[in-house]
């Protein structure tokens, strides 16, 4: 049970605080604000602190809504800041897009406001740090206080560029510690926890895995051999304990998703659905495995030729001068792939920036942060019978300019320049330690259909059917009811057989040279509860997202399995650090200490979550830390629910005042 | 007036009554916060304000609101009603696919209403205040009273999860006009009609009830008519004409009243399209459906009006 660790230091605390923030979690908003005065009385403690002017202290925390788990978080929070005494507490609610347009307002950091939101990050260490505390991300996503530290945007870049850490993982895993321990020590937020991810199946899917992005997770349990992950069909024996030696081959997988998909191009879209369909098709030039480590998948093998010690303003002279827009854009219909850091399109007229065509210049010049070269495998047929070259792979990148995706990957990206016909080589605009997993990131198109189509329109609703290397290909689709994909006969890794289409496979020799699934079915299906009713009902093999009540069910039923996995996913609050007396890192501290964690994670969200005791969740651990144990022990006592800890850390602040 | 006059006069009033209605929708959407570029990228830490920015101008959203009103409404008199702002597709193509599904529902559930609602207001008419009568008024007003999604969820659980009679999903598969949508259509369809059902059933058994005491119907009984004649081929013709006028009505609700419907069930409509288009602040396709719908309503209402002077030729217009 939650919170036990610290009931022999006050038991009677406790239990009434236990008894009262269940009660809270049921959904009793109105119990916020009436236990405060008379707790901080008989505590005597809070007596103190009541005395001075600083303190009860009001906070007003903020939330979105529509989102009632979240809304749950944040009332439990500020019942169990009221119960110190300390505090008197406020929760406002916003419909999302009012909330989304007033945290994002620079002014914001002004109000003296601790809002409250969730982010989801990748297998980058930095997705957990930079979006909230970079000085880059005041006013946009997603710096809401107005963090301005050099000291931490220094050791957050220091984490991620520059020659040494792009050279050394370890490096880099201790530059991350020290980013954890600074930001433990100076608490701009409180990351309350990580989310899971789950899905639920009948017992006629085998092998299955969670994978812990929701888009991926249907193809990556196709055919992954650099976990030998792999999933399968079977109607006449149950899954549970099954592996390799019972797959068998063939039948068709019916899922159910929860949203339409918004485009089959893959370059222009970003929504889970869309990633998801993509990943039957499409292929990329390396794979990552579940720790997040990355394998060379269309290109058989890649090296890292060359590093320089260069930052963004080295491409000063290489850039263009373009105008801006009054609403503060830059004027250019072009990509722009590296803006001057000192120049700022919302105030200047003119601003420079580094253009496609000054990136080549600049490559050509020698001026460039690393250097990687990909060696594509040969005789891998597109659905359209052409063969991958590297003039595939190039189209791709130019065609991914100005797309849903640009802004991410032209975040480390400078070029893609082809060397011959099966070498292309990605250039990084600086050193940097994400380069391997970010500059490979987009799926790899066809160039004759690149060719063909109008920019965005890759999809069956314009009448292109996408064509990718991919397993299976597009068959069929109606309009925001459903798709499917049938196996492609020609699929190479069949063709070349998997240990010889992947030097690094050590794996079982039982495992398939592709995926055995002939085909999937996917119905797009919005609701919730008609999602779980078509699969008690048999309609359908597989779905995620649903809610927590329903999976307790699923879960308990032996028809269904219900899986599960730790993701990116993570909800936080942001202290306004520039109003006082939240300047004051002690209060913020305090307050750390009074979220109650476990019971957020045990009560609001039903188990499926863990607690953050670091700010970075498991798959990101392995480029984020140098020892993720020893960060645990460090940082997991500044974490830990203590009103004791918070109450001196704020008999201190009150001191002080 | 005559009728053809009233009619032209009719649809004249129709510019406007839709110019009404989009510059009220155009400007209740602009009141609430959010656009597609807040959806899109706004919490994405990937995109700077400078590319935000640049994107609102792509699509058109950084005027201010009256200016933005009339760059869409000077596309729409030439019949273009734009595109879906984060993907590019024609709005009218999205129309159009997206009705068929949403009219078969529609008239699936009409065609239940009627055929519900009429037997039941003549036997509850004839049976007045009987225990038939009380029974079927009982079942009318929870019928008005039952919200459609709440009927929509309970039919689910009841027919399809414990006694497995129909599909949960949506017909994806088969065409729309086949034997096997029957299946997918009954559920959703039911719950559609239910409300219209329990209004047309009360409104036949009052104009039903009012007829029966006319002295006509004295005057045929006493002639010595069965009773089954007097009623159903006296009586109930004089009094179909408000029902008429009232199903008219309703078959507005063909096009415009399975928004909740067509969630529930995950009917592949306008409805749900709607709904959508408003999480996804898609303004042009949300404009498209409002002025269709608002359309369609006015229509049927037109429709009503000529149906009640064709039935009853003393009924005139001015």
């Amino acid at each position: 049970m939650p919170s036990r660790h610290n009931a022999s230091d006050s038991k009677q605390n406790i239990n009434r605080r236990n008894v009262i923030a269940t009660i809270g979690a049921a959904g009793a908003a109105s119990l916020a604000g009436c236990g405060g005065q008379s707790d901080g009385g008989d505590g005597g403690d809070g007596g103190d602190g009541g005395d001075g002017e600083l303190f009860p202290l009001d906070v007003q925390l903020e939330v979105n809504a529509d989102n009632s788990d979240r809304l749950q978080m944040v009332e439990l929070i500020a019942e169990s800041m009221e119960q110190t005494g300390y505090f008197n507490t406020t929760v406002e609610t916003y419909e999302w897009n009012t909330y989304v347009g007033r945290v994002l307002d620079p002014e914001y950091q002004n109000n003296g406001y601790v809002p409250c939101i969730g982010l989801s990050g990748t297998f980058n260490p930095g997705s957990f740090c930079n979006a909230l505390h970079h000085s880059d991300n005041v006013g946009q996503c997603c710096n809401l206080n107005g963090i301005n530290d050099s000291e931490l945007d220094d050791l957050m870049d220091s984490a991620r560029y520059g020659v040494d850490v792009a050279a050394d993982a370890e490096l880099r895993g201790e530059r991350y510690d020290e980013v954890w321990n600074y930001l433990a020590d100076n608490r701009y937020s409180s990351i309350t926890h990580f989310n899971l991810a789950t899905s639920v199946s009948n017992t006629d899917l085998h092998g299955f895995e969670m994978w812990p992005f929701q888009e991926g997770m249907y193809s990556y349990n196709m055919f992954a051999p650099q976990d030998e992950q792999i999933m399968w069909v079977d109607r006449e024996n149950t899954a549970g304990d099954s592996d390799l030696s019972d797959l068998s081959e063939g039948g068709t997988l019916s899922l159910a998703v929860g949203a339409n998909i918004e485009s089959f191009d893959p370059p222009h879209s970003t929504d889970t659905t869309s990633t998801l369909a993509q990943g039957f098709i499409f292929e990329g030039l390396t794979v990552n495995d579940a720790q997040g480590n990355v394998y060379p998948w269309l290109a058989e093998s890649y090296e890292l030729r060359d590093t320089n010690d260069i930052d963004r303003t080295a491409y000063a002279d290489y850039m263009s001068t373009v105008g801006t827009t009054e609403e503060g854009a830059t004027d250019t219909d072009e990509q722009v792939v590296v803006p001057h850091p000192d120049d700022n399109p919302a105030e200047d007229d003119e601003v420079r920036v580094l253009l496609p065509d000054d990136a080549t210049e600049a490559i050509e010049d020698g001026t460039y942060g690393m250097q990687y070269r990909y060696n594509l495998q040969e005789g891998v047929e597109f659905h359209n019978g052409d063969e991958l070259t590297a003039e595939d792979v190039v189209a791709t990148f130019e065609y991914v300019e100005n797309s849903d995706i640009s802004a991410q990957t032209f975040d480390s990206l400078l070029a893609a320049v082809q060397v011959d016909e099966y070498t292309v080589d990605l250039y990084a605009q600086v050193a940097d330690a994400e380069a391997e997993r970010e500059l490979p990131s987009p799926l790899i198109l066809n160039a004759t259909q690149i060719e063909e189509v109008e920019k965005g329109n890759i999809d069956p609703r314009e009448g292109n059917t996408p064509i990718g290397t991919g397993p299976y290909e597009f068959s069929e689709f109606e309009d925001a009811q459903y798709y499917e994909v049938t196996k492609f006969d020609n699929y190479w890794t069949e063709q070349k057989g998997v240990s010889e289409a992947f030097s690094w496979f050590d794996g079982s020799s039982d495992f398939p040279d592709g995926p055995v699934l002939d085909g999937f079915e996917v119905e797009i299906v919005p609701d919730d509860s008609t999602r779980s009713g078509a699969l008690q009902n048999g309609e359908i093999d597989s779905t995620y997202g649903i809610n927590t009540s329903t999976l307790d069910d699923f879960d308990s039923s032996e028809e269904f399995l219900v899986y599960s996995v730790e993701t990116g996913g993570y909800e936080y609050i942001q202290y306004p650090v520039n109003v006082a007396p939240f300047d004051d890192a002690r209060l913020r501290q305090a307050i750390n200490h009074l979220i109650p964690r476990e019971r957020i994670v045990e009560n609001v969200f039903s188990g499926y979550g863990r607690p953050a005791w670091t700010p970075i969740p498991q798959l990101a651990q392995g480029s984020g830390t140098a020892d993720a144990e020893a960060l645990e022990e460090e940082l997991r006592p500044m974490n830990e629910y203590s009103v004791e800890r918070a109450e001196e850390l704020l008999e201190q602040v009150a001191a002080d005042n | 007036m005559s009728l053809q006059r009233f009619i032209l006069k009719r649809t004249l009033s129709i510019i406007p009554i839709m110019f009404g209605v989009s510059v009220i929708t155009f400007g209740m959407f602009h009141l609430t916060p959010g656009d597609p570029v807040t959806q899109l990228v706004a919490l994405n830490p990937d995109v700077t304000a400078a590319e935000e920015a640049a994107l609102r101008e792509r699509w058109g959203l950084s005027g201010p609101v009256w200016e933005q009103y009339l760059d869409w409404i000077s596309n729409v008199l030439v019949g273009d009603f734009g595109q879906e702002l984060q993907t590019g597709r024609e709005v009218s193509d999205i129309v159009w696919t997206r009705l068929p599904e949403t009219v078969a529902l529609g008239l699936f559930g009409w065609a239940f209403a009627l055929i519900i609602a009429i037997p039941a207001g003549v036997y509850a008419a004839v049976n007045k205040d009987q225990l038939g009568d009380t029974v079927s008024r009982f079942l009318a007003l929870s019928g008005i009273s039952i919200p459609n999604f709440w009927l929509g969820l309970m039919l689910i659980l009841i027919f399809s999860l414990y006694l497995g009679l129909f599909p949960v999903l949506a017909p994806s598969r088969s065409s729309l006009i086949s034997p096997e949508m029957l299946r997918y259509l009954i559920l959703p369809g039911i719950t559609i009609g239910t409300a219209s059902a329990a209004s047309i059933m009360r409104v036949m058994r009052t104009s039903m009830t009012e007829e029966l005491n006319k002295e006509y119907v004295t005057a045929a009984r006493a002639k010595g008519l069965p009773e089954r004649t007097v009623i159903l081929k006296h009586v109930l013709r004089n009094s179909l004409i408000s029902v008429v006028t009232l199903a008219a009505t309703l078959t507005a609700s063909i096009v415009a009243g399975s928004v909740v419907v067509e969630v529930v069930f995950n009917w592949p409509g306008l409805g749900r399209e709607f709904i959508d288009a408003i999480n996804q602040r898609e303004i042009n396709v949300v404009m498209a459906i409002t002025l269709f719908t608002g359309f369609f309503v006015i229509l049927a209402n037109l429709v009503a009006d000529i149906v009640y002077a064709a039935l009853d030729p003393r009924i005139r217009y001015d």
